[in-house]
């Protein structure tokens, strides 16, 4: 079941270099994105679409005693009011847990939740109706606080945790014992918001059959089918999921994507007409779930002579009123809590916990953002403990080949962080300028240099599936038809999936056509997300292009009278090695393949190839191979007003292979700015559990004014042996480690550490006035 | 608190193509009524239903309140000049090169294409980069009734938030800016580098003669309800020896004469008081090291 | 009320409602949707079409006022598939990636280097500080807009 693709895709090649893999090429949804002619949700304009808007609650935590549909009918161009009861079938859209209903009946648990759509002619209508439906609600106690939550008796839902997560390796408390130097804090890593510049929609359109299509903002077309089969009590088979072009996910839209198209999926079913849902920037903001808030209690030690010994994590995740996803990023947390270090004791205890505060998404880096700002600063620390410059004691411990994770999975190859981080700091030329004696200062700026080290298993959380299709089908004139279940969101990975159908079949990259993603032409492939895109997704690609190229070379052989290993396929011409003269060109062979009745269409299928670590331990092979990264930053801090500026970001990665480096640098230099709002500027105020500083006047992403300059990454190219090519993904590894960087080097400039997230002007301003 | 982005209200709209057409269009209209200039506050608080215009009046198509004129030794600005058609004004940058420095990072290129002089100051949002540096310069507005036409100085146009003395039927038709040879400092400080508001901004014109103060005069946006004039510092420092201690002195007055809004977003009360300390003396260095090079 | 307007060099006559602003006019009306809206609010930079060659928000006008004016969307840059040469530095330089903001940044790019055809990267920062990508941290965009400078001069 899990095969050494990289092993077999060589041996095709016969030691020869790729063709196509590791160049640069024109991406397949260029032309259309520079001509404007790349069509978004919004973009599909069904005429006569009717508009959904949902009614909210302006209350945290309330009991629902009554709604009154009538007022809103006084509204001219009102169609339907649809409350919970009104659903079609279970009104249930949680993620992991079946603890959120699509729209509330009973209660509500944070502001916003979902009482009722209006569903009118027009936007007007829609927004008026909205406002007239009358719901009477009886306040509850509500609570916005974690560990109050955990102590209180709220009774948001009837437990107080959706759910917790335990790392336990070796003898903890021994261990500290052992230790020559111990540190322990207390960190608090925020909130961020997705902030991509397409809000979230959907339009839903009924089809024949008693179908229904569903075109919308999302990173899991088959989560957002199930979820739409599920409310809509129809088979999966009934619902049809097209996800074009999407303006920005980072994960949001892989929470928000089910539960924004299920509305609309209930509005169209229940008028039987089409209907679309779009939040506006100020929706977007207060209603779509977010990054999670930790808050960490971190004790680490180790010895004299620099050796890590122990861990000690207790950490709390404050879900808000549903559980949505934060029992995924709550393990991954745990399972990466050692960062990319050998730690042999650990105990790591972490939990998640019901508030009335806006439930929590998937977003970049799902988890371990947090966590790892926590385990970084604490490297520094004890480094500075120990009088061990930070860069010398990270590659003391750094993982290596052979090396066992925390959660005891073997690591035997694919480990490049040692390499990686060398390189990087030589790169930066780290010695020299964490030299406190030649470091230039004035009398208002100080400068310093920061290391973060991140590390991302590839793949989903080790407590759930992890599988995905694709197929390529061999067209008569020799192009190539391929489709995936894996949705374009900017990424680029549909590209490097035909680069890769390209390279195994051994054909020019533009024969292979990407077909719009569409859940009736693939089994379920999951979502877009856990940097699975190029590595679960683009195995299966080459998973089915082997299939296909086994044939040709068999088929090629037949024809050419030779030995089936003497066969190569280059630039679309099959030939001996032995005898260049005996030879076929790709189309040739492929209508031969139709004459003779041989399929030329094949799918591919991938699981993941990794375990469920042991519930009570910790225990086990949460993921198949880890992501490595380590950013190094320069930042000069202005004493006087607090400012941070960072001036350059050193980015590295170890993500094995990679396929398309010029689109790898816009991923990391991408990921380099999230990170940096994430770091300096990004803060999403709440008030009762809101947000209250909805728009990009006050919610301050990164202007190009704000970018500092990033230095060409650093890639050492650990391969993976069971990916295709063997790639490891690298869509969130480069954001991780900015904050943590980050941080370090404002600690490096001024000696004050930061254990909350971002670290704004005002923060550096009031924290060196007490100093 | 935030509002939430609706379609636009219904409203009537009238596009006069001169202050003719607009007298006579005043006399006939009877309140509810929002003056369109660069659109880009209006249309803002009209999604947000902060201002729900009965009537829309688009002064864009007013030839007569586009120019930048020098007429004796002033400047005239017709208050539907463009922002960046003032920071390309060489008539600006030669005259009153502070307004340019001032204006130059306000909002963003795009805004500053639509976003005009006049609605800027008229929006009087505490944090509005163009009004310091006017207020530094002793410029005044002239508005316009139907029936009237009066000049103000702009330190008496601002009386709160978002709040002008000028009257409904009014319009402010231009700004007249004294031009005075001496040194210019504008500071702004935002809460990220790019397309920011400014938490506080200090705008100073100063004249210094041999290692004095002669005339300073200083502006502060972000730390009242209204952008200010610094009248306490620039008294202090009349005739002041230029030091490190006057400048002190100074910086010290424009924190204490601070008195920002606590319930203004953005920043703490502590925070502005702190900023405008440092940019009062960040600006004032600039001035001194400036004229004495 | 009837307006009359040039749209990328062609004529166009429409009945625009007053209380309609420019962008959900030219997507509603005209199915133009190369013209995004990102927040409605003149932040982010999505919507940005030419007002008489100059970078504006469509979001913060109102469809009326674009009566006897010249207005230009992408669709004005290229004819079919013969891409204009600052598209072709968008693809070569790789200034995209979710495409969102990318009409809006080329239309910007256009204004910019119509004005200014060879810009430093402080020139590029101040005509761009207006337009948000959450996806390529910017690089990519000021090597395309670079790189279309060059094209440009050729």
């Amino acid at each position: 079941m899990y095969q050494d693709y990289l092993g077999e895709v060589k041996k095709l090649l016969h030691g020869k270099d790729y063709k196509v893999v590791g160049k640069n090429v024109i991406r397949v949804d260029a032309i259309e994105k520079v001509t404007g002619r790349a069509k978004y949700t919004t973009d599909f304009i069904i005429e006569n679409a009717l508009i959904v808007r949902a009614v909210r609650s302006p209350y945290p935590h309330a009991l629902i005693k009554k709604i009154n549909k009538k007022p809103a009918f006084k509204i001219p161009g009102v169609v339907a009011v649809i409350i919970g009861d009104d659903i079609p079938g279970e009104n249930q859209c949680g993620y992991y847990l079946d603890d959120q209903p699509l729209i509330a009946t009973d209660k509500v648990r944070y502001i916003g939740d979902i009482v009722a759509l209006v569903v009118a002619k027009d936007k007007e209508s829609a927004w008026a109706g909205a406002d007239a439906v009358e719901v009477k609600y009886e306040e509850l106690p509500a609570v916005f606080d974690p560990k109050e939550a955990l102590k209180g008796d709220f009774k948001i839902h009837n437990r107080k945790s959706p759910g917790d997560v335990k790392v336990i390796k070796g003898d903890v408390e021994q261990a500290f014992k052992e230790c020559d130097v111990i540190v322990e804090n207390i960190y608090k890593p925020g909130s961020q918001d997705h902030a991509y510049l397409e809000t979230e929609a959907a339009i839903a359109i009924p089809e024949a059959q008693d179908g229904i299509l569903v075109i919308s903002t999302n990173q899991g077309p088959f989560r957002t089918r199930n979820a739409v089969a599920r409310v809509l009590g129809k088979p999966q088979s009934q619902v049809r999921v097209i996800t074009p072009y999407i303006g920005g996910g980072f994960g949001g839209k892989d929470t928000y994507g089910p539960i924004i198209s299920s509305l609309a999926a209930v509005a169209a079913e229940i008028t039987r007409q089409p209907a679309m849902i779009v939040h506006t920037r100020y929706d977007s903001f207060v209603y779509h779930f977010k990054r999670c808030p930790f808050e960490i209690r971190f004790k680490s030690g180790a010895t004299k002579d620099g050796k890590l010994k122990a861990i000690e994590v207790d950490y709390l995740c404050d879900c808000g009123g549903y559980a949505a996803h934060v029992i995924g990023l709550l393990k991954r947390a745990a399972y990466h809590s050692t960062g990319v270090y050998e730690i042999p004791n650990c105990n790591v205890q972490g939990i998640a916990v019901y508030t009335n505060n806006l439930p929590v998404a998937a977003f970049n880096g799902f988890g371990n953002p947090q966590m790892l700002f926590a385990v970084e600063s604490q490297m520094d620390l004890l480094a500075e403990k120990l009088n061990i410059d930070p860069v010398e004691f990270r590659l003391k411990n750094a993982l290596v080949p052979g090396s066992r994770t925390g959660t005891n999975q073997l690591l035997d190859h694919s480990v490049g962080i040692k390499e990686l981080i060398s390189k990087v700091a030589k790169k930066a030329d780290w010695v020299k300028k964490r030299s406190k004696q030649k470091r230039w200062q004035s009398e208002t700026k100080k400068r310093g240099i920061g290391i973060g080290c991140s590390w991302h298993g590839c793949g989903t959380t080790g407590f759930k599936h992890d599988w995905a299709g694709a197929s390529v089908i061999l067209n008569p004139d020799g192009s190539v038809t391929y489709s995936t279940g894996i949705v374009e969101i900017g990424q680029g990975t549909i590209t490097s999936h035909a680069m890769m159908v390209a390279e195994t079949l051994g054909i020019p990259y533009e024969w292979v056509k990407v077909e719009l993603n569409d859940t009736s032409r693939m089994p379920d492939s999951g979502e877009t997300h856990a940097q699975r895109g190029a590595f679960i997704g683009g195995t299966a690609a080459v998973d089915a292009a082997l299939k296909l190229r086994k044939k040709l070379n068999k088929l090629a052989s037949e024809i050419l009278k030779c030995d089936e290993d003497e066969i190569t396929i280059e630039d679309g011409i099959a030939y001996s090695l032995n005898d260049a003269s005996k030879k076929i060109s790709f189309n040739d062979l492929v209508r031969e393949m139709y004459q003779r009745g041989i399929s030329p269409a094949e799918y591919g299928f991938i699981k993941a190839r990794r375990g469920y670590p042991d519930p009570d331990t910790g225990q086990g092979d949460p993921y198949a191979a880890y992501t490595f990264g380590c950013t190094i930053a320069e930042v000069e801090i202005d004493i006087e007003t607090g400012e941070v500026n960072v001036l350059r970001l050193y980015p590295g990665v170890a993500a094995g292979k990679i396929l398309q480096p010029d689109v790898v640098r816009g991923q990391i230099n991408g990921c380099a700015m999230l990170g940096l709002g994430y770091s300096l500027t990004e803060v999403v105020e709440r008030e009762n559990g809101k947000m209250v500083n909805p728009s990009f006047t006050d919610y301050l992403i990164p202007t190009i004014m704000d970018k500092p300059e990033i230095a060409e990454f650093i890639s050492v190219e650990d391969e993976y042996k069971y990916s295709g090519y063997g790639a490891k993904g690298v869509g969130e590894i480069a954001f991780i480690a900015t904050p943590l960087a980050v941080a370090n080097a404002v600690y490096d400039a001024i000696g004050v550490r930061f254990y909350d997230l971002p670290i704004s002007a005002e923060k550096v301003y009031f924290a060196l006035k007490r100093k | 608190m935030e509002e939430e982005i609706r379609p636009l209200p219904k409203f009537d709209y009238f596009s006069p193509h001169s202050l003719h057409d607009l007298s006579t269009l005043l006399k006939q209209l009877k309140g509810g009524i929002s003056f369109l200039a660069g659109g880009t506050d209006l249309l803002v608080n009209m999604k947000k239903r902060i201002t729900i215009p009965k009537v829309i009046i688009d002064i864009n198509r007013i030839q007569e309140l586009s120019f930048i004129e020098k007429r004796s030794n002033n400047i005239h600005v017709g208050s539907v000049t463009r922002l960046n058609n003032l920071i390309e004004s060489s008539i600006v940058q030669e005259n009153v090169p502070l307004l340019t420095e001032a204006i130059r990072f306000l909002a963003s290129h795009p805004i500053r294409n639509r976003a005009t002089i006049g609605g800027n100051l008229c929006t009087a949002s505490p944090a509005a980069d163009a009004a310091p540096p006017l207020l530094a310069l002793n410029a005044s507005v002239k508005l316009k009734s139907p029936d009237d036409e009066k000049i103000v100085p702009l330190s008496e146009f601002f009386v709160g938030p978002r709040q002008t003395v000028r009257k409904h039927n009014e319009i402010l038709t231009e700004i007249i800016i004294p031009c005075e040879k001496g040194s210019n400092a504008f500071m702004k400080l935002g809460r990220r580098r790019g397309f920011t508001l400014s938490v506080v901004s200090v705008a100073a014109f100063g004249i210094i003669k041999g290692d004095k103060f002669e005339d300073i005069r200083i502006a502060l946006g972000g730390v009242a309800p209204t952008p200010i004039r610094a009248y306490k510092i620039e008294e202090m420092l009349k005739g002041v020896e230029v030091s490190d201690r006057s400048i002190e002195k100074a910086a010290e007055i424009a924190k204490s004469i601070s008195k920002p809004s606590k319930r203004a977003k953005r920043a703490s009360v502590e925070y502005r008081e702190a900023m405008a300390r440092v940019l009062t003396k960040r600006v004032l260095m600039k001035i001194a090291f400036e004229e004495r090079g | 009320m009837k307006i009359k307007f040039q749209l990328n060099g062609q004529p166009v006559e429409a009945e625009a409602p007053i209380d309609e602003t420019l962008l959900d006019f030219l997507r509603n009306r005209l199915r133009i949707t190369s013209v995004k809206k990102g927040c409605d609010l003149g932040e982010c930079g999505t919507c940005t079409v030419l007002l008489n060659g100059k970078p504006v928000r469509s979001c913060l006008l109102l469809a009326v006022q674009i009566d006897g004016e010249d207005v230009t969307t992408i669709e004005g840059l290229s004819k079919d598939d013969n891409l204009n040469p600052i598209q072709e530095a968008f693809v070569k330089e790789y200034g995209f990636q979710c495409g969102f903001c990318t009409p809006g940044m080329i239309l910007t790019t256009k204004a910019l280097l119509d004005k200014n055809p060879d810009p430093s990267i402080e020139d590029i920062k101040i005509a761009f500080e207006g337009n948000l990508c959450r996806c390529t941290g910017y690089d990519q965009i000021i090597e395309s807009v670079l790189r279309a400078a060059k094209l440009i001069k050729r």
